[in-house]
């Protein structure tokens, strides 16, 4: 492993809420705009902390909470956030709405602590309603950031911002970009590591040890083995992918905003920073509520055509792409693209899968 | 099934089922147009336009009182639903898949003009859009903004200060979105909507709503309750799903009458009456003899459930210069304030103190999301304030996996303790 290579899988694996140059301002999805955190003077981060915050008795978060949406919370009410200024949470699904009321309400009686939680109410259905609401909204989220910043925010800073975090989304393609095609060289678990970095990081350093990265693998031969597309929750570890890849296949891509969707199109830098902002959120960011399904699934629909199978993730969590299952699999069977649905890592049912994708 | 000891409940089931038969001629027959919606959508605007409604939420509730939810979840479940998916709100899209007029509640679902549902969980947009597309009819979606301003006891602000309550950004938008919807209604129509005409609905749902308050407050007041809870829920729903209308007015007036009458003439609904229990959550539709098998042994009396309660504290709407305002202020929170710290805790702690409840029983749905979060919060607000909590893991619809003789005995055993 190169040092680029190593250091970006490190981060992505530790996930460290460490002091940086500037304020800390937790995040919990790929939905809050990075660029409008960023130009306020502040340091986002991505909220994904790992199990040891969970604890041994669960007196807050029902059974039906993600394992994800539960660390979180007890992330945010132990000592450990007291790094953070504030906690944005966006809209973006049922679960990170109730977090939020959540987290008002341990601190409103007085049993915890934590960082002063923010709402973005940013909704996914595409609506002429929705879209003027989600822009409104994001102007509510720049004037709280400039409020907690004791300043406003100037143009330069709003293009620096923006400047940035489309080096990181570019970095990002090109190393998407060695997942693509007949002959990929980059693998899925080593692929989330080196995406999944960037929400751990300055979008700058990022961009530079990405770069570095890519550098490593141009060199590398093309990985053997079929190609594998996983629809499902988003995987925020490379676990499953490593599964997958221990019977001889390759990830080649994820329809989640930890794997093939993190990058996405550039902020538009010509528009009104606002809105380019917003329209980058509300119009290319995958979440669990955008509708209609067509919108939903067109990235899918897109991509399935490059791969030799499709793997349907759905963990005993899940309940959400369930519903969208019996539609996806329709559609590949009209395209005799093959598929299988596993509802846990099951090396002998991923190995059977990948025998049959190899004998064609 | 318990007796029914009020007329009005013999009444209000026959004309629900009147309704319905008239509404499955007007549409077979006369190609009139109807509506499925999520419960916690803005009937009124339909019931403006003369769009009549059925709440997805009541039709699963009559599917799982025919019993007939684990055969249509185990359709659902074969077509490749893993068994992992919510199931109040799907049960009557399982019922349309299962097609079969002949089982399902009186003749099953014709097929609606429209669908429309908010959007409040991630799933249900999934649930409607696949509905839609096996009814071949239209959805359409109401987008739901969350909460952010929360002030605790927001029942003593609800009926004149909505303005204030449910925060401007929220209600602007609900009120942009009815224009669309009401757009919507008016191309299926091809008739035009009056604002005068909403007003007076609203009107009409605030005297219905205030009967419920009435009753609600005997109910807090008399020393043993006059009307189980059942009942409660029976005449309230019945009314609820056609407020506003002459008929439903007329209803809630009569149910009032009949409950003062009770009061008045020392009737209680239970003479043993002893415990005065609490039921949170949605109703257990498959097993409704639960709400009384503890009556005899005990004297547990079922007094409270949200759905009688819900009526006055989450309708009234006083001031009605906006209309659609108003209307949007009674849509937008449903959620937050039925299932989510500060409301729901809130809400119920006090609804337990009015009652006089000795002991609260919690629906712990593990197949339905909204209603199984909160559940913590309420449980240690109740214990908080001094009231014993026993939680009660079941599914509202899905009888499979469902013990009645065990939760029974578990019901038992806790009010032993009580
Ligand atoms: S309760 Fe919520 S999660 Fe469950 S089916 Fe209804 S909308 Fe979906
Ligand atoms: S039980 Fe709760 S989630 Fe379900 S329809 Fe009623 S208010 Fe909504």
């Amino acid at each position: 492993m190169t040092p680029a290579i190593s250091a970006l899988t490190n981060v992505y694996l530790q996930r460290p809420v460490r002091q940086r140059d500037r304020p800390l301002i937790g995040i919990t999805s790929n939905t809050v705009p990075w660029e409008l955190i960023r130009a306020a003077g502040f340091d986002p981060i991505l909220l994904s902390p790992g199990p040891q915050y969970k604890p041994s008795a669960e007196v807050y978060l029902e059974t039906v909470f993600s394992q994800r949406i539960k660390s979180i919370f007890h992330f945010l009410i132990s000592n450990d956030s007291a790094l953070l200024r504030a906690v944005v949470i966006p809209r973006t699904s049922e679960q990170e709405h109730k977090l939020y009321l959540y987290l008002r309400e341990v601190v409103r009686q007085g049993v915890e602590q934590a960082p002063q939680p923010i709402l973005y109410n940013l909704l996914h259905a595409r609506s002429p309603e929705a879209q003027a609401y989600g822009l409104e909204r994001t102007r509510a989220l720049q004037f709280t950031l400039e409020q907690l910043a004791g300043h406003a925010i100037e143009p330069d800073a709003f293009s620096a911002a923006i400047a940035e975090g489309n080096a990181a989304r570019c970095a990002m393609r090109a190393l998407l970009q060695q997942r693509e095609g007949p002959a990929p060289k980059l693998n899925g678990s080593e692929a989330l590591a080196l995406i999944g970095a960037r929400y751990f990081m300055d979008g700058a350093e990022y961009a530079l040890h990405a770069q570095q990265a890519l550098q490593e693998i141009l060199a590398r031969p093309p990985l053997p083995g079929p190609r594998i597309l996983i629809k499902g929750p988003p995987i925020d570890t490379p676990d499953f992918c490593a599964a997958v890849e221990a019977q001889g296949a390759i990830v080649v891509a994820e329809d989640d905003w930890w794997g093939s969707r993190a990058a996405g199109r550039d902020i538009d830098a010509g528009m009104e920073p606002i809105q380019a902002i917003f329209e980058k959120y509300y119009f290319d960011a995958p979440s669990p509520r955008v509708f209609p399904a067509v919108v939903a699934d067109a990235w899918f629909q897109r991509n399935v055509s490059e791969v030799d199978g499709v793997i349907f993730h759905l963990p005993q969590e899940d309940d959400i792409i369930g519903w969208d299952y019996p539609r996806l699999r329709a559609f590949l069977d009209d395209r005799a693209i093959p598929h299988v649905m596993l509802r846990d890592t099951s090396p002998d049912e991923i190995g059977v899968f990948v025998r049959r994708l190899e004998n064609g | 099934m318990a007796e029914k000891q009020l007329q009005c409940t013999l009444r209000a089931a026959e004309h629900q089922k009147a309704w319905f038969a008239q509404l499955r001629e007007d549409v077979f027959e006369k190609q009139k147009p109807y509506a499925i919606v999520q419960a916690d959508m803005p009937l009124e605007l339909f019931h403006a336009l003369d769009v009549p409604v059925v709440s997805n939420q009541w039709w699963a509730a009559m599917v799982a009182a025919k019993r007939l939810a684990p055969h249509y979840l185990d359709g659902l479940n074969a077509l490749g639903y893993h068994d992992g998916l919510c199931r109040y709100c799907s049960l009557s899209l399982a019922s349309t898949i299962a097609g079969d007029p002949a089982q399902a509640p009186w003749g099953g679902l014709p097929k609606p003009a429209l669908l429309s549902a908010r959007l409040t969980c991630d799933c249900i947009q999934r649930v409607f859009e696949t509905w839609a597309a096996k009814l071949d009819a239209p959805f359409f979606p109401l987008d739901a903004p969350g909460a952010s301003e929360l002030p605790p006891r927001w029942w003593e602000l609800s009926r004149y200060r909505w303005n204030e309550l449910f925060e401007t950004h929220r209600l602007d938008f609900m009120v942009a979105q009815f224009h669309s919807l009401i757009r919507k209604l008016e191309e299926i129509t091809g008739s035009t909507f009056s604002l005068d005409r909403l007003r007076a609905l609203m009107e009409g749902v605030n005297q219905q709503e205030q009967y419920f308050d009435e009753v609600r407050e005997m109910i807090c007041r008399a020393p043993q309750t006059p009307v189980r809870m059942h009942e409660q829920v029976s005449n309230v729903m019945a009314a609820q799903w056609l407020r506003g209308s002459e008929w439903a007015i007329a209803h809630a007036k009569a149910f009032r009458d009949e409950v003062r009458q009770r009061v008045d003439a020392g009737v209680p609904a239970c003479p043993s009456e002893n415990l005065r229990l609490m039921w949170v959550g949605a109703g257990l539709w498959h097993d409704t003899d639960f709400y009384t098998a503890f009556e005899e042994q005990y004297g547990a009396v079922f007094v409270w459930s949200m759905y009688l309660a819900f009526g006055p504290d989450g309708y009234i709407r006083y001031g009605l210069d906006h209309p659609l305002r108003a209307l949007a202020s009674r849509t937008v929170s449903f959620n937050e304030q039925l299932h989510n710290p500060p409301w729901a805790n809130e809400w119920i702690v006090d609804q337990a103190k009015r009652h006089r409840i000795d002991a609260a029983l919690v629906l712990e749905p593990l197949g339905t999301r909204p209603s199984a979060t909160g559940n913590l919060f309420i449980e240690r607000a109740l214990e908080n304030a001094g009231i014993p909590v026993l939680p009660v893991v079941a599914d509202m619809v899905d009888a499979r996996g469902w013990n009645g003789l065990e939760m029974r005995q578990k019901v038992h055993t806790f009010l032993e303790r009580v």
